[in-house]
């Protein structure tokens, strides 16, 4: 076996939308607890790279408006390289994580950091964050915003669109 | 030839390996240097990025066949194919059972063309990726948020997220940068762009004739704006937004433009265009930057203070809890809420404590009683559980949560839709774990209801429950009269006749729960005790009069029952809160709330 591939760290951004309140009030507005509300992003390269409203998005670490990270995973090491790493990412961009694919329950950042987690390391992300729509779905108060929510677009500004249509 | 470096697990035998071509392998029909061995042909998915298939291989198969199959499957050269598990690169020289793929496991592909859409080659993507983080202040204006919510159909053409600042201006394609922080906020200004995003949706917005009204208006519009103060000390420092919103002309384009969606978005799209290409000028970076931070952040913070309820409040980001800000200046000096005779308690800022509400039954806002309190119809029940305790004093300590919350226009307009439909208000307070075990509280908050909506309504009554003084407060009271209840039980219900006026709980409507308004609370009459003077400090609501609670006269022997298990729930809230005393729990149904 060669050992001489270049490996590259891959870590998980973990960040909490809702800035602690999740925490707070989750036990009184659904009735269980939730920790936060979790958007997650992987980085790689010496990028971050999420889904959102506008598509796979990158940005420097912790480079969107969200700030600096709540949590940070370490995913393992890939030997994948960047090219193919960005190629992979274009395609997925194109078809299964274009902007207008993002759901907010079943097709969300979450979705698509899992899906990268285990294209480049193996690994999955931890599981208490790709439960929570389902978390918030199983609580009465989660089915009565349901509506709303599934309009909500959650796209932390700060980031470059990857295969992005137009970049004048 | 493929080798062999670890035991295949798959090979059980003593290692015979035998050059076999293929004959032991049924599944494994190319050419092949397989070992050999029983061959036992797996089913590795094979993933890539658009689709997937199923490739039945052998066991011992080499990478090489392997790509082989896929090649063949896919339609791709074998040397375009880029196979990865586990993080690893599988090589033509490796075996699959090298890397442990095993039965019903996935394998990624990714198959290199150089002409994908702005890829393949790996100097674009590199190139790419390194600027990004140069431009990616500025090219954001470049992005295409895709309108959604099932509005548009698949691969969009480029879209512009029209944000509703769009009227002003040059700084409309500004709208893209810097949208705000992420909290609850973002995401209902997220939900807004996407609402003004899907032109139907708009175009509802457009129908409503209140909206309307108000856009025809220039100057009503130009008035909201300047009223903000942020946005006047924005005016100061930029001359040329004062020119801008001066301007009726612009103005009525704005207004035009945001009735009509398309012209909108054709717009921003210009905008960026024109803006981008000023990127490109040498310095033009700079110029864009500076014309962001400058303007386009503070106005935003502005804006969005502004427009409360309006739909159009999506208005750019507030970049941090700048709403503080504003709210100290635009809030009155705090009114002692359950003003009444207890004026010793000026819970805040400036507090000029106020005038008692003398009225029983449904009491007004106003200035002096923002929250509308009747006194006598305060009742303290839930608002003393342990959960509501845990809260109040999560929410004393960060006041910023309240603040937050409460400040989110959407906040706002689902309490106003909440008001307006009572049955969907009940069902979904009904289901909160805190009403669980109590029909009673229940009932009661049912009658409460309406008033207690109108209450959530008053800006004023919001901007009480954020500062933390009035909370802190808040809970003083609600400890006062815990310890009085453990210090005097008799006192209390001798004291039945007559709600506790101002206590907390009224005080609170919906308190903390923000979202779910009518939390426990909202007044629940015939709550204990009416005048109890003498209540430490920040209790203190001495009653107003027996009558005062609207659902009764306050002495039947129902009313005394529930106002003895309401003391019961002091002593247990006590117990939740404060940590030690009583451990009397009324109600079962609240043991699911725990201080978070």
């Amino acid at each position: 076996m060669d050992k001489n591939t270049t490996r590259y760290n891959v870590q998980l951004y973990i960040y909490d939308l809702s800035r602690g309140m999740a925490r707070s009030l989750s036990p009184i507005m659904l009735g269980k607890q939730l920790d936060g509300i979790w958007h997650t992003a992987i980085v790689a390269y010496g990028d971050e790279f999420f889904f959102g409203g506008e598509g796979i998005s990158s940005c420097s670490p912790g480079g969107t408006m969200l700030g600096p990270p709540d949590t940070v995973v370490e995913l393992g090491e890939t030997e994948v390289s960047e090219e193919i790493f960005m190629d992979y990412l274009s395609s997925l961009g194109e078809s299964t994580y274009r902007g207008d694919r993002y759901r907010l329950f079943e097709h969300n950042c979450n979705t698509f950091t899992n899906e990268v987690a285990q294209f480049l390391t193996g690994h999955s992300i931890p599981s208490y964050i790709t439960d929570l729509p389902s978390e918030v779905l199983s609580t009465p108060f989660g089915q009565i915003l349901r509506p709303i929510l599934d309009s909500i677009h959650i796209a932390p500004p700060g980031g470059n669109v990857i295969n992005g249509g137009r970049n004048l | 030839m493929t080798r062999k470096l670890t035991p295949d697990a798959s090979c059980s035998i003593g290692g015979v390996k035998m050059a076999d071509q293929g004959a032991a392998d049924p599944g494994n029909n190319n050419n092949n240097k397989a070992e050999a061995s029983e061959g036992t042909i797996i089913k590795v998915t094979v993933k890539t990025p658009k689709d997937k298939e199923e490739i039945a291989i052998a066991e011992d198969a080499s990478v090489t066949q392997f790509k082989e199959e896929i090649s063949r499957r896919f339609k791709a050269k074998q040397d375009q194919l880029v196979l990865i598990f586990a993080g690893k690169i599988l090589k033509d020289g490796d075996s699959l059972s090298q890397h442990g793929i095993k039965d019903g496991l996935t394998v990624h592909l990714v198959i290199k063309t150089a002409h994908k859409a702005g890829e393949g080659a790996s100097p674009t993507a590199s190139s790419s990726t390194s600027t990004q983080a140069g431009t990616s202040s500025t090219s954001s204006p470049g992005t295409e948020p895709s309108p959604t919510a099932g509005s548009t159909g698949s691969a969009p053409p480029p879209t512009q997220t029209p944000n509703i600042l769009t009227g002003f201006g040059d700084l409309s394609s500004l709208s893209g940068l810097g949208m705000g922080s992420a909290n609850f906020m973002e995401l209902q200004q997220q939900m807004q762009r996407q609402l003004m995003s899907n032109p139907e949706m708009l175009s509802q917005i457009m129908e409503n004739p209140l909206v309307q009204n108000m856009m025809s208006n220039p100057d009503l519009m130009r008035q909201m704006i300047m009223a903000n103060p942020q946005m006047q000390q924005l005016m100061e420092r930029n001359p040329e937004i004062s020119h801008m919103l001066n301007n009726p002309e612009l103005m009525r384009q704005t207004m035009e433009l945001a009735r009509n969606p398309a012209m909108m978005q054709e717009m921003m799209r210009n905008q960026d265009r024109a803006l981008s290409n000023l990127e490109s000028i040498p310095g033009g970076y700079n110029a864009l930057r500076r014309m962001y931070t400058d303007i386009q952040e503070p106005m935003f913070s502005a804006a969005r203070e502004q427009f409360g309820s309006n739909p159009f409040s999506a208005l750019g980001g507030n970049s941090e809890s700048g709403v503080q800000p504003s709210r100290t200046e635009n809030r009155e000096p705090l009114p002692n809420p359950w003003g009444p005779p207890n004026s010793s308690n000026p819970p805040e800022s400036g507090g000029s404590t106020t005038g008692s509400t003398s009225t029983t039954g449904g009491t007004n806002p106003s200035v002096s009683n923002p929250l509308g309190i009747n006194p006598g119809s305060l009742g303290n029940g839930m608002f003393n559980s342990p959960g509501m305790q845990s809260l109040l004093q999560q929410i004393s300590d960060n006041p910023q949560l309240m603040q937050n919350m409460l400040s989110a226009p959407y906040m706002r307009s689902m309490m106003q839709s909440l008001s307006q439909n009572p049955e969907l208000a009940s069902q979904v307070l009904m289901n909160n774990p805190l009403f669980a075990g109590n029909p009673q509280l229940q009932d009661q908050f049912r009658a409460q209801l309406p008033v207690f909506l109108q209450q959530m309504q008053n800006p004023e009554a919001l901007s009480v429950m954020t500062n933390p003084r009035a909370m802190q407060a808040l809970m003083q009271i609600q400890q006062g009269l815990q310890t009085l209840q453990t210090e005097a039980p008799g006192l209390m219900p001798s004291l039945m006749p007559g709600g506790i006026p101002g206590m907390p709980t009224g005080g609170i409507p919906g308190m903390p729960t923000g979202g779910i308004p009518g939390m426990p609370t909202g007044g629940i009459p015939g709550m204990p005790t009416g005048g109890i003077p003498g209540i430490p400090t920040g209790a203190g609501m001495p009653t107003e009069n027996p009558a005062s609670s609207p659902s009764s006269a306050g002495t039947n022997t129902a009313q005394q029952q529930l106002m003895q298990q309401m003391l019961q729930m002091f002593a247990g809230g006590g117990g939740g809160g404060a940590g030690g005393g009583a451990t009397v729990h009324a109600y079962t149904g609240i043991t699911s709330f725990t201080p978070a």
